[in-house]
C-alpha cells in the first residue's frame, strides 16, 4: 500500500496516467453534455430544469469524496507521519473546492425554478456552504503556515471537524425538515431515478471524475516539484 | 431552427447558466494549474542548471528529476 505513497513512484505513474486521461476526457465530456442537454427526457414535474442535475449531483459527490479523502490522509499523516500523504491532500483540496462551488451555485440556479428562491438557509444548503469554508480554511492553512508540523496539526483539526460536517451533510435531509429533497440514488437501497436519466448522470460523473484525475495528477506534479526545489536550494 | 432547444420552456437561462458556469470554473482551474506546472518546471530546470556539473549529473539520476526534464523537453 505504501508503494502508492512513494512520491517518486507516484510521480512516474502520473506521467503515464495523464496521457491516458487526456485521450478520454474530451470525448466522454462531449457525449455526457449531449446526453444531458438533448437526449435525456425532461422531468414530469420539474420540466427542463432537471438537466441541472447532471452537473449539480456529480459536483456535490466529488466535493464530498475529496473532503473525505483529505480527512483520511490528514489523519494518516498525523498518526503515522507519512509525509507524502500531504502531497496527495494538497492536490485534492482545490478540486474539492471548485466542485463544492459548482454544486452550490448550480444548486442555487436549480432552486429558483423549482422552489421559487435562489437560496434558503436549510440544513443541506447551509452545511454545504460550511464545507466550502472548511475547504478555504484548509487551503489557506497549508499555504500560509510555514512550520510544517504546526500546519499538519491545524489541517488535521480542520479535516476532522469537516468530517463531522460531512456526516451532517449526508443526514441533514433525514434529521431536519428541508426544502432539499431526500436522496434519489442509494447504493444500498432503492434508486428512484429512471435509467434514461441515470445513464447521462453516470456519463457526466465519469467525465467529472476524469477531469478531477487530470487536475489531481497535474497538482501532484506541482507539489512534488516544490519539494524537489526546496531540496535543490539546500544543495 | 427550433428555438425551444435554447429556451427550454422558460428554463433555458437556468440550465445554460449552470453548464456555462461549470465549464468556466473547470476551465479556470485547468488553465491555472497548467500555467503553474509549466512555470515550476521551468524554474526548477533553471535552478538545476546553476548547480555544478557533478551535482547536476547526480540529481539527474533521480526518477522525479528525469521525468521533469523529459516533460520540459516535450513542451
Amino acid at each position: 500500500m505504501f508503494k502508492f505513497l512513494n512520491p517518486s513512484y507516484v510521480f512516474h505513474l502520473t506521467g503515464k496516467i495523464l496521457n491516458f486521461v487526456k485521450i478520454f476526457i474530451l470525448p466522454i465530456s462531449i457525449i455526457g453534455i449531449i446526453f444531458a442537454l438533448f437526449v435525456s427526457p425532461r422531468d414530469y414535474i420539474q420540466g427542463e430544469s432537471v438537466r441541472i442535475m447532471y452537473v449539480h449531483v456529480p459536483s456535490a459527490w466529488i466535493s464530498l469524496l475529496c473532503f473525505a479523502s483529505i480527512s483520511f490522509l490528514c489523519i494518516l499523516n498525523f498518526l503515522f507521519k507519512i509525509k507524502s500523504a500531504s502531497l496527495i491532500y494538497k492536490s485534492l483540496a482545490p478540486i474539492g473546492l471548485v466542485f463544492n462551488f459548482i454544486a452550490i451555485f448550480t444548486g442555487s440556479l436549480w432552486g429558483k425554478p423549482t422552489w421559487g428562491t435562489w437560496w434558503v438557509w436549510d440544513a443541506r444548503l447551509t452545511s454545504m456552504l460550511v464545507l466550502m469554508f472548511f475547504y478555504i480554511i484548509f487551503i489557506l492553512s497549508y499555504k500560509f503556515i510555514k512550520d510544517d508540523s504546526k500546519a499538519l496539526k491545524i489541517c488535521t483539526s480542520i479535516s476532522v471537524l469537516g468530517l463531522i460536517n460531512l456526516i451532517i451533510i449526508k443526514y441533514s435531509v433525514h434529521w431536519w425538515s428541508t426544502l432539499h429533497q431526500q436522496p434519489s440514488i442509494n447504493l444500498s437501497g432503492e434508486t428512484t431515478v429512471h435509467y434514461s436519466m441515470l445513464i447521462p448522470l453516470s456519463i457526466m460523473l465519469c467525465a467529472f471524475l476524469l477531469y478531477s484525475a487530470l487536475i489531481f495528477l497535474m497538482k501532484y506534479r506541482i507539489e512534488t516539484i516544490r519539494v524537489k526545489r526546496k531540496r535543490l536550494k539546500k544543495l | 431552427m427550433n428555438l425551444n432547444i435554447f429556451l427550454m420552456n422558460g428554463h433555458g437561462f437556468y440550465v445554460w447558466s449552470s453548464f456555462l458556469l461549470t465549464t468556466l470554473a473547470c476551465l479556470f482551474l485547468f488553465l491555472k494549474t497548467r500555467k503553474s506546472l509549466k512555470k515550476l518546471e521551468k524554474e526548477f530546470i533553471k535552478e538545476a542548471k546553476t548547480l555544478t556539473n557533478k551535482e547536476f549529473e547526480d540529481i539527474k539520476k533521480q526518477k522525479v528529476v528525469k521525468a521533469i526534464l523529459l516533460s520540459y523537453s516535450k513542451n
